[in-house]
């Protein structure tokens, strides 16, 4: 979907997207210990250190002033593309523009934050809270293409070796999931009956998304690409309905009720 | 209008070519004109359960390669009257069927015949999925045990997506479901699932349920259809199956644990 700016000769357009985006969690300000441990990670998977686009957040660290710009040189030496910061006090969020970063609100603000940038015009929000912006302003026309909110709805029972997608929002499922067969979703997945197979929550990296079953005894649960395989599951929780988030940076399973 | 009626199971071992002749023999006996076709290119088995192995002369690849007409590749079953067996072909691979030769065989075959029973190979490979392409409607074999159940449930899956009637958007496969080697007494001691487990996971109709029985071994060495052995257990079931496919609602047997009477205990007489 586009914002049109004005008329026909437009030199670009804005696009909403949701991207997948590695978030480095940093629980630790000191360069040197970042440092430290980046060498380490470098040596285990090269691959994955490919001018990477990061996003810190720094929502667990206590510390007022951070030395952003050493942070992000260790991050660039390590072949790792800093491209903005999360969370943080007002010094933080000044001094990521300064270095021509983005700054995104904290984990628990940022919707609230995101649906408030659309009037203020504000450069520092990038992609992800632009697709909000749109989804907020015409919530219809943004149904159809970026699809956030675009629910497939599937009667019937999903079979071994058949997979269903939502690529574009929710998927609800009337019937069961059964073992070898695989859903995915943008969004959050609704099984009204047991789901046996594999259900994938959050694909494009949406954490809020869960999943949600009238029997659980799944193979592999994944909300925005956590997973959990059936061996993990407590097997108190399995046989009922159930649900699936992800809080506290992992995958938790709670009985529906 | 002759009905297309697929015989799959996707695993080996369950009884597809056992049923396909039992069921077709049970139409026969009711006057409906029927055929069976062997689908299983390479490794025929069917002409044996039939009773006809010294009989083939030409098979199903000779047909559509134009190298006989149908009417000489068909072999007349010598116990029932309007039964007929179409074998495969024991020397060529699956890869000597075509979808166009496989269609033209079928819509002659549809001239004649009340029921066609197309008796698929396992796997879900080329022959497993030509012998379902056709058809009209679905026996899916299978038996209480999880590695069965889930292969069945996978070619529910390719019935609903990799057929004519699911690629052209008619009216979908009727699909029923046909479970064979149950032992009450397994299934009450936990070594096997249980019928609620198997129609839970699979979701469709019951069309019937087989006992596990020696009649089955016996029938299929004598080369004769179990369903002539109208004493046995593993017979009548097949009767009262072939009955539910016609459209009449029979009660189900053999699910339950039958209890042994002073006599069979005494002298250990098996189920038969």
């Amino acid at each position: 979907m586009s914002l049109n700016v004005d008329s026909a000769d437009v030199a670009f357009t804005f696009k909403g997207g949701m991207l997948p985006m590695t978030v480095m969690e940093l629980n630790s300000a000191d360069p040197e210990h970042i440092r430290r441990q980046l060498a380490s990670k470098l040596s285990q998977s090269p691959a994955f250190f490919q001018h990477t686009p990061v996003v810190l957040n720094v929502e667990k660290l206590d510390e007022p002033h951070l030395s952003l710009e050493r942070i992000c040189a260790v991050c660039r030496d390590h072949k790792l593309l800093p491209v903005a910061v999360r969370g943080g006090t007002e010094p933080v969020r000044q001094s990521a523009w300064a270095l021509g970063l983005g700054w995104f609100a904290p984990v628990d603000e940022s919707r609230a934050q995101m649906l408030k940038s659309v009037g203020s015009d504000s450069e520092s929000t990038a992609p992800v809270a632009l697709a909000d912006a749109n989804t907020a302003e015409e919530p219809a026309q943004a149904q159809d293409s970026n699809g956030a909110e675009t629910t497939r709805l599937y009667r019937g029972t999903v079979r071994s070796g058949q997979q269903v997608s939502a690529s574009g929002g929710d998927l609800v499922v009337i019937g069961a999931v059964n073992a070898g067969a695989e859903v995915l979703a943008a969004g959050s997945i609704h099984v009204y009956g047991a789901l046996r197979g594999r259900a994938l929550a959050g694909i494009h990296g949406n954490t809020q998304a869960g999943i949600y079953c009238r029997e659980l005894a799944a193979e592999l649960l994944s909300v925005a690409g956590n997973y959990k395989r059936l061996e993990d599951i407590d097997s108190q929780l399995l046989g009922a309905p159930a649900e699936v988030h992800f809080t506290q940076q992992q995958l938790e399973i709670k009985p529906l009720n | 209008m002759a009905k297309i009626i697929v015989v799959t199971s996707g695993k080996g071992g369950v009884g597809k070519t056992t049923s396909a002749a039992a069921i077709s023999t049970g139409l026969a006996l009711r006057g409906k004109k029927t055929v069976v076709i062997d689908f299983d290119v390479g490794l025929r088995n069917l002409d044996l359960i039939m009773g006809c192995e010294r009989r083939v002369v030409y098979d199903l690849v000779n047909v559509i390669q134009g190298e006989a007409g149908l009417n000489q590749a068909l072999i007349r079953d010598k116990r029932v009257e309007n039964l007929f067996i179409l074998p495969a072909s024991q020397t060529r691979d699956k890869d000597a069927l075509t979808q166009e030769g496989v269609a033209e065989v079928l819509d002659k075959l549809k001239e004649d015949f009340d029921y066609i029973m197309c008796d698929s190979p396992a796997g879900i490979e080329r022959g497993a999925q030509l012998a379902m392409y056709f058809a009209d409607e679905a026996i899916v074999v299978t038996n209480p045990e999880v590695s069965s159940v889930r292969d069945s449930d996978r070619i529910l899956g390719l019935l609903a997506s990799k057929t004519r009637r699911a690629e052209e958007s008619s009216d979908p496969i009727k699909e029923h479901l046909l479970v064979t080697r149950y032992n009450p007494e397994r299934v009450t001691s936990g070594d096997m699932l249980t019928l609620d487990d198997i129609r839970e996971i699979l979701a469709i109709n019951l069309l019937g349920l087989i006992p596990e029985s020696e009649a089955v071994l016996r029938a299929s060495n004598q080369g004769v259809p179990v369903t002539h052995d109208i004493s046995s257990d593993a017979g009548q079931a097949y009767s009262d199956t072939v009955s539910r496919l016609l459209g009449e609602d029979m009660p189900l047997r053999f699910h339950e644990m039958q209890r042994k009477g002073l006599l069979s205990r005494m002298f250990g007489g098996g189920r038969r």
